[in-house]
């Protein structure tokens, strides 16, 4: 556990990467949507494998969860994890521009997850001189089931992981959503020689 | 080799379509993937519009598509697991998979030019075999569950399923202060039935006996086999005339039942005992247990007859 401690320094030149990126992300987003989005100081915690679940605070019934992996050199790479609850979904066709009809609520939930997440994900990499692939996005599960559910039946490889919530809001369509991105355990020590780099240079 | 020799080599040999066009949908260049696939010539569709050629896409979906990946300069793609095809594809498993169409993953790739998206990459995966092994899976699972819902000799619910349905039913009735009523029934001498004839004979039976009832049900109402030679049925909002009444039709039905097991033929009659919900009953058990002293009653009176839990509480109290 110690070895993935990231010391304060570290920690800041992070938290300064996720907000700039955060900034430049709203702003295309913004224009993408044609509205105003709305990204929360993100926040920067260490989770294990069994109170992920727990984390997530996924408990409640029809809620959705998209996940996207990515991979960039370096060997930074994780997976990102779209949290949408029950409610916030009945507008996503408007957000995006589609007609309600184009396209069913699940393909709304994973285009949206799809957008956000590569479109923050491209410049952070952008601001580490890297340069990010992406695995298709899934839907976890949705509707009956809740997540904690589907989670706990996965058996997870990995003992600890950097989780970063970043809740995003498009208040003219009252619409809220977490992304929340996962670096297991060897993509950190990964994650932190870039960063100690970033801060030798600095 | 020169690189670019290698590369178009290299996309030509692939088993994924590999499709690039303008920003204004105009086809540039395929793989022969697609060419194969499409069966159409090359000249025939290079500087064509793609929503000419390809009729089947939905257009203002697949802008909107674009302008995202234009815009944002980021990856899109699209799952057969919400859309089954994109574009309609003939596939490789033709003989073996009943799909019509290649069940398709979609990746939109933005390039990159001199910092400028001018072009998008559409790349075509076939992945009919991982959609119809879910498909199968699916089948499957809903066999599964299905099979374990069912008693296999009788094909009514299982013990298991019926008690978890009355529950259920129990709890609702409850709340909303509905009726429900319960009736058990029971084979008379069945176990003399198997000595005779044959414990084949006695399925025999027993199969009959719950073809015959189900007939005799509306769909609302709840059929299963308790055990051995005892069914159980709910009926919901459904009060005790109406449960008396259902009860005398079952045991009427089974008495003139005419089975023959090896040339011989069969009679048989059951014992019915009748329940309904009443304020008393706090656990669907209370209901099970009332309608079992019914039905012991209906033994105890001779068998092949009909009796309810409120006659005997009834008489109870008058004596």
């Amino acid at each position: 556990m110690t070895a993935l401690n990231l010391n304060e320094d570290q920690q800041d030149c992070l938290q300064e990467l996720i907000n700039v990126a955060m900034g430049q992300a709203s702003d295309q987003l913004a224009r993408y949507l044609d509205t105003f989005v709305y990204l929360k100081v993100p926040s920067i915690e260490q989770v294990n494998a069994e109170s992920l679940s727990t984390t997530l605070n996924t408990e409640e019934k029809g809620i959705a969860v998209v996940s996207q992996g990515f991979f960039g050199y370096e060997g930074i790479r994780g997976e990102a994890l779209l949290v949408y609850q029950p409610k916030d979904s009945d507008r996503l066709a408007d957000l995006l521009g589609y007609e309600p009809d184009e396209l069913t609520v699940e393909e709304q939930i994973i285009d949206l997850s799809s957008i956000l997440t590569t479109t923050f994900l491209n410049v952070f990499a952008s601001q580490i001189d890297n340069q990010m692939s992406y695995s298709a996005p899934r839907l976890l599960s949705s509707g009956l089931h809740s997540v904690s559910d589907h989670l706990e039946q996965l058996s997870f490889n990995w003992d600890m992981a950097l989780k970063v919530k970043i809740s995003y809001q498009v208040t003219d369509y009252s619409f809220n959503c977490d992304m929340i991105l996962l670096i297991p355990e060897s993509a950190i020590l990964n994650i932190t020689t870039v960063i100690d780099r970033i801060l030798d240079e600095f | 080799m020169p690189v670019d020799d290698f590369c178009s080599s290299i996309a030509n040999q692939l088993n994924t379509g590999v499709l690039i066009v303008d920003l204004n949908c105009k086809i540039l260049k395929w793989n022969r993937f697609l060419e194969i696939h499409t069966n159409k010539k090359p000249d025939d569709v290079f500087g064509k519009c793609l929503f000419t050629t390809f009729p089947e896409l939905p257009q203002r979906w697949f802008e909107r598509k674009i302008s995202s990946v234009v815009q944002l300069k980021t990856p899109s793609f699209c799952s057969w697991e919400q859309r089954r095809h994109l574009f309609k594809l003939p596939h490789t498993r033709p003989i073996t998979t009943d799909s019509k169409y290649m069940a398709q993953n979609v990746t939109f790739l933005p390039i990159e030019t001199e910092g400028k998206i001018e072009h998008i990459c559409l790349l075509i995966e076939d992945v009919t075999d991982v959609c119809h092994y879910q498909s199968m899976l699916r089948q499957t699972l809903d066999e599964l569950a299905l099979a374990n819902r069912i008693d296999g000799l009788t094909q009514v619910f299982n013990r298991k399923h019926w008690e978890e349905c009355l529950a259920k039913e129990f709890a609702r009735a409850r709340r909303y202060s509905h009726d429900v009523s319960l009736i058990m029934f029971d084979l008379d001498h069945f176990k003399l039935l198997n000595d005779t004839y044959g414990h084949q004979s006695g399925d025999m039976v027993l199969i009959e006996v719950a073809k015959h009832t189900q007939s005799l049900l509306r769909l609302c109402d709840l059929f299963g086999r308790y055990g051995g030679e005892e069914f159980a049925i709910i009926l919901p909002e459904t009060d005790l005339a109406g449960a008396l009444d259902v009860a005398e039709r079952i045991r009427k039905g089974i008495e003139s039942l005419v089975l023959s097991y090896q040339g011989k033929s069969i009679e048989t009659s059951a014992s019915v005992g009748v329940a309904v919900i009443d304020e008393r009953n706090k656990r669907y058990e209370d209901l099970i247990s009332n309608a079992d002293m019914a039905l012991y009653q209906a033994k105890a009176s001779g068998r092949n007859q009909v009796r309810s839990a409120q006659e005997l509480t009834e008489s109870a109290e008058l004596s």
